[in-house]
């Protein structure tokens, strides 16, 4: 039989290219998403832990103590080569050429060079005092002098110059277009004031390995309050840091893979019924020259782990590929997804090796089964007709129903508690039960759609209509994989509008301003509201004044009056921000306390002959006492420009970045003490990352539906071999050709347009759920259904159904109609 | 492509204007050079209208690949095919399949009928197709005549094969066709269900003028017509009028079947 199985496999090619195909996207994606996921942690690992790898342990504060006398100690073990304590501080630094000056925090080079993690993308790391190494966003280049301030702890202020030696890469670490970097040796970080490391990073001495290191120091440290931890370890603890929860991550690229192999899986099954279908008679007469059903569904069963295996291996390459273009591009751009290089972990090509061969092989059972069952007859007699009905399984339904009430139930449980640990396990199991059922639930759902069809589309979707509901369980089948992938994509969908939605609404509320010009002094100058409303992508302003109001102690406060009816406007949401009526003096929780004044007291402010009786509110918030513009005139004789609150026009982030550069020139140049701050660039980078994951994903779930499309071609060219004589009939009694395109394409779309609005439907309820349980234990929850995206992904699905249908059509198209009589 | 043309003992053809269905000079070849087959090697045949004519011989004797390119179902490789004044051997995919509708019914050895459909909309379909409203008088007497009334609702696979045979000929009759290619239209069915649905073939000729054409290979089916056809070797090999079953059989022994 070896002889037959080969020679089948090789005369079949084409025909197992549709399960090839379905087999190499699925573990290609498998493989990517290994490879991507451990491209991402390696990367993190050797950015974010850059500082730890090289060394042999590292000694970290518990308490937040210092560890400044510890590093002697540490210093004379023997097995210890060096010791580096980690200086941090941070610096406000003018570049020349550049307005205003930066913010850039300090860290440390070593004096050992087996320490310094530090690599240069030009010049050198600093030696002594006066010089620095800097990040790129710096923007600073090798050669410039920088003018730094830095505060002592009594908040005097000093200056300082020093000189660039070197530009430091720190591509990788996702922190670190956050804000620049600046590198110096420990004495230069002393003088800049920082006093206490908190980490100490330890060098090993020749023959001495990192345990015995982590062993010996911790000995030595013995009862002082700290960790010991070997570099790596420590490196690897503050990627999982940076990766935030690492297991949920691997869990949600998990249930992609799943999805894949699962579509895949339901795909090749019907591509080997195809096959299969088309070879009855082959196989009978196989067994009409003495090959035994055993033999039979041997021969099919190696067919499948010889395809198995060979479009696995396309697969792995293929994934590994994928990943490498994909980390080659996120690398190239600004991606927030840090990825450089590549790392292929041993498992991955393992992995989708055996889970291709694997799916392929069970996925191939059924129609082997079916094989054995041909009789040796078949290959004397005409094809029977096609099968009418099949009978779908009481044992399914009541599977079906087992899985999706307490599903359902555990879901309702998770968003009423908000607890998406109940509602997960809760969709897991109900999304099984959807899939068993939609054997049942699908042929009506086609059927009355069909109905419908029939209306418009006359006597070809008519017939599709009938011939789509001929054989449930394989329209079933084919709409399942089509529904998995559409409901995933969908829920990903709803999921992220909704999440996006309340993150926006929290942040909106948190900081409800975009952009805040303020002053130490109260002092800007008022022409300085109108110049920036002027600005483009400025959309409005209010000006808040501020004086010192002398309080019921007798002490001078310093107080903002708004004018509420031109500041509304500018603020995003007065949720956490509330405003002052006249009348009402709205006092920080802080304040309250040092004037013992509770909620709804009354408060007197204002000099001996001025003072004026308010409404105290007591507010949880970080502004200073607050009273409505006028009320502050009237209390205070001379009042200044505090702070200028700018809301920016909605629009693309790069825009809203353009405007904030903007104004910290122009803030710069008319009131160089004055200091910009605004929280439109968090908001902009939420959007750009869940732009971006929603990117990913879909594209990533658009791969379960591109298999599941392959799914609809395969069920339709097997409905073309088994009506083959229906067909002919129907071109016989005056069906066109086109007509009979049309008739397939009827099905094609009544099949993928059922699934996909079913998908659609389903998936936007688990989003809506997941998102109500997951936001659920933050607070607020805003849910969106972002209709446009909906109603793409329902026609993206069914005119690819569409597409599907083309070749099985044009080769029905091509039946001749003599085959109904020649049988 | 001159080919001699046989002629043909017996009565001449008909007339041209009373044909239904003509053929002259038509060839049907398979492959090419030295392996070509003729399977039809040069007929001239006509086929008088309100006559029920069976074209008879022995296998491979090329009478289905005749019915096939007389009804359009197959395209000849030379000569042409005339029904009433239409070229059949001119019209392209799209306009043969559309004049199939309308103007020739079929009946089919097996598998006639759409299993998604029940009798009514199979015996609707043509005109569907066509887009044409059936005439409701004229369905009610075929469906009558047929005896299909109590079956109208049934699915294929609920019906007798007879009952499926007469589902078949009301299909073919409902359109009024130019003419109806029966293709062995009892091959499938006992002798009694046989007898009936060439009976209902024969009276639907007397008594509506239908034209039919069958093939056959059974002399006693061939008796029911009113002219039997003779072919062998993809060549016509004679004629008989008002057949009997000996007489069908004698001629056919004639031919060395």
């Amino acid at each position: 039989m070896r002889s037959v199985l080969f020679a089948q496999v090789r005369a079949h090619v084409a025909r197992l290219l549709a399960s090839t195909l379905a087999v190499v996207i699925a573990v290609g994606f498998v493989v990517a998403t290994l490879v991507l996921n451990e491209t991402a942690r390696s990367t993190v690992l050797n950015a974010v832990g850059a500082q730890y790898v090289g060394a042999a342990a590292v000694v970290t504060s518990d308490d937040g103590s210092s560890l400044a006398d510890d590093a002697d100690a540490v210093a004379g073990l023997s097995s210890v080569a060096a010791v580096a304590p980690s200086f941090e501080t941070s610096i406000q630094a003018a570049v020349p050429g550049r307005t205003g000056s930066q913010y850039l925090f300090v860290g440390t080079v070593a004096d050992d060079p087996a320490l310094r993690w530090q690599r240069v993308s030009d010049g050198a790391l600093p030696d002594r005092p006066g010089e620095v190494a800097v990040s790129d966003r710096a923007r600073a280049a090798v050669g410039d002098v920088l003018t730094v301030t830095t505060y002592d702890a009594a908040g005097d202020e000093s200056t300082s110059e020093v000189t660039v030696t070197g530009i430091v890469d720190l591509s990788g670490d996702p922190e670190a277009g956050l804000y620049g970097r600046a590198f110096v040796t420990p004495e230069q970080a002393r003088e800049w004031g920082a006093a206490d490391p908190l980490e100490l990073r330890v060098a090993a001495a020749p023959g001495f390995s990192d345990e015995q290191v982590r062993t010996d120091t911790a000995a030595a440290l013995g009862d002082r309050p700290v960790e010991v931890r070997t570099g790596s370890e420590r490196a690897a603890d503050a990627a999982a840091a940076m990766m935030g929860n690492t297991t949920a991550l691997a869990a949600v690229l998990l249930v992609f893979g799943t999805v894949a192999v699962l579509v895949a899986g339901l795909v090749i099954a019907n591509t080997f019924a195809v096959l299969l279908a088309q070879r009855t008679r082959e196989l009978a007469l196989l067994r009409c020259v003495g090959a035994t059903a055993r033999q039979v569904r041997r021969s099919v069963l190696g067919e499948a782990v010889v395809t198995g295996l060979a479009s696995s291996t396309i697969g792995v390459a293929a994934g590994i590929g994928l990943a490498a273009a994909v980390s080659a591009l996120a690398g190239g751009g600004e991606s927030p997804i840090p990825l450089t290089g590549l790392s292929i972990p041993w498992y991955a090509p393992v992995a989708g090796v055996l889970v291709g061969t694997l799916v392929t092989l069970l996925a191939a059972l059924a129609p082997a089964r079916a094989a054995t069952r041909v009789a040796p007859l078949a290959a004397l007699r005409p094809v029977d007709p096609a099968p009418l009905r099949s009978r779908p399984g009481v044992l399914r339904l009541v599977l079906g129903l087992l899985l999706l009430l307490p599903g359902v139930g555990l879901m309702a449980l998770g968003v009423a508690m908000g607890q998406v640990l109940i509602a997960l396990p809760g969709g897991v199991l109900s999304f099984l039960g959807i899939v068993l059922l939609a054997q049942r639930a699908v042929p009506p759902v086609v059927a009355a759609a069909g109905r419908l069809a029939g209306r418009f589309g006359g006597v070809p979707a008519q017939l599709a209509a009938g011939n789509a509901t001929r054989n449930p369980r394989r329209t079933a089948a084919t709409a399942t994989a089509l529904l998995i992938g559409v409901t995933l994509t969908s829920a990903f969908v709803v999921g992220a509008a909704s999440t996006r939605a309340t993150a926006q609404a929290g942040l909106a509320a948190e900081f409800p301003t975009d952009i805040v010009v303020s002053s130490f002094d109260g002092a800007l100058p008022a022409s300085l509201l109108a110049t920036l409303e002027d600005l483009d992508g400025v959309d409005r302003g209010a000006a808040v004044i501020s004086a010192d109001v002398t309080g019921p102690d007798g002490q001078p406060t310093w107080t903002f009056g708004v004018d509420a009816a031109a500041t509304e406007p500018v603020l995003r949401s007065t949720e956490e921000l509330a405003l002052p009526v006249p009348g009402q003096a709205l006092l920080p929780e802080w304040l309250a306390e040092t004037w013992a004044v509770r909620d709804g007291d009354p408060v007197a402010l204002g000099a001996p002959g001025q003072q004026r009786t308010f409404t105290a509110l007591v507010v949880d918030s970080g502004q200073p006492l607050m009273l409505t513009a006028d009320d502050l005139r009237a209390v205070a004789p001379e009042t200044g420009l505090g702070e200028l609150w700018l809301r920016l026009t909605d629009g693309e982030p790069d825009g809203q970045v353009g405007a904030v550069d903007r104004i910290t020139d122009v803030v710069a140049e008319i009131d160089p003490a004055a200091q910009v701050t605004g929280l439109v660039t968090l908001r902009d980078q939420i959007d750009e990352v869940l732009d971006l994951l929603l990117l990913v994903v879909t594209g990533l779930l658009g791969i379960a539906v591109l298999i599941a499309l392959i799914g609809v071609g395969n069920t339709l060219a097997l409905s073309v071999v088994e009506r083959r004589q229906e067909n002919g009939l129907l071109r016989a009694l005056g069906l066109t050709r086109g007509q009979l395109r049309g008739l397939l394409a009827w099905e094609a779309v009544l099949v993928a347009g059922v699934a996909a609005v079913l998908g659609v439907l389903v998936g936007g309820a688990y989003g809506l759920i997941g998102a109500a349980s997951v936001l659920g234990e933050i607070g607020e929850i805003v849910l969106s259904v972002p209709w446009l995206q909906v109603a793409v992904i329902v026609a993206v699905a069914t005119v690819a159904g569409l597409l599907a249908s083309v070749l099985p059509a044009r080769r029905a198209a091509r039946t001749s109609p003599v085959s109904a009589i020649a049988g | 492509m001159s080919v001699p043309v046989m002629t043909v003992p017996g009565e001449p053809p008909a007339p041209l204007s009373t044909a239904a269905v003509r053929a002259t000079g038509l060839r049907k070849t398979y492959g090419s050079g030295e392996t070509a087959v003729h399977a039809l090697a040069g007929v001239d045949v006509a086929f008088a209208a309100g006559e029920f004519t069976a074209i008879m011989g022995p296998s491979g004797s090329g009478k289905s690949t005749l019915m096939h390119c007389l009804a359009g179902l197959d395209t000849a490789t030379a000569g042409e095919v005339w029904l009433g004044g239409t070229d059949l051997t001119r019209l392209r995919d799209d306009e043969l399949t559309k004049l199939r509708r309308q103007r020739i019914g079929f009946v089919f050895q097996s598998f006639n009928l759409l299993p998604v459909l029940d009798a009514r909309d199979n015996i609707v379909l043509p005109m569907q197709l066509a887009g044409l409203r059936p005439d409701t008088a004229w369905m009610d007497s075929v469906v009558a005549r047929l005896g299909l009334r109590e079956r109208l609702g049934h699915r294929p696979h609920e019906l007798s094969g007879g009952q499926q045979q007469r589902v078949a000929i009301a299909r073919a009759l409902l359109p009024r066709p130019d003419v109806v290619f029966a293709d062995e239209p009892t091959g499938n069915l006992d002798s009694r269900s046989g007898a009936e649905v060439l009976g209902l073939l024969r009276s639907s000729v007397k008594e509506t003028g239908q034209t039919v054409v069958m093939v056959t290979h059974d002399p006693v089916a061939a008796a029911y017509a009113d002219r039997v056809v003779l072919l062998a070797d993809g060549l016509l090999a004679g004629e008989l009028s008002d057949p009997t079953a000996e007489s069908v059989l004698d001629a056919l022994r004639g031919l060395g079947a």
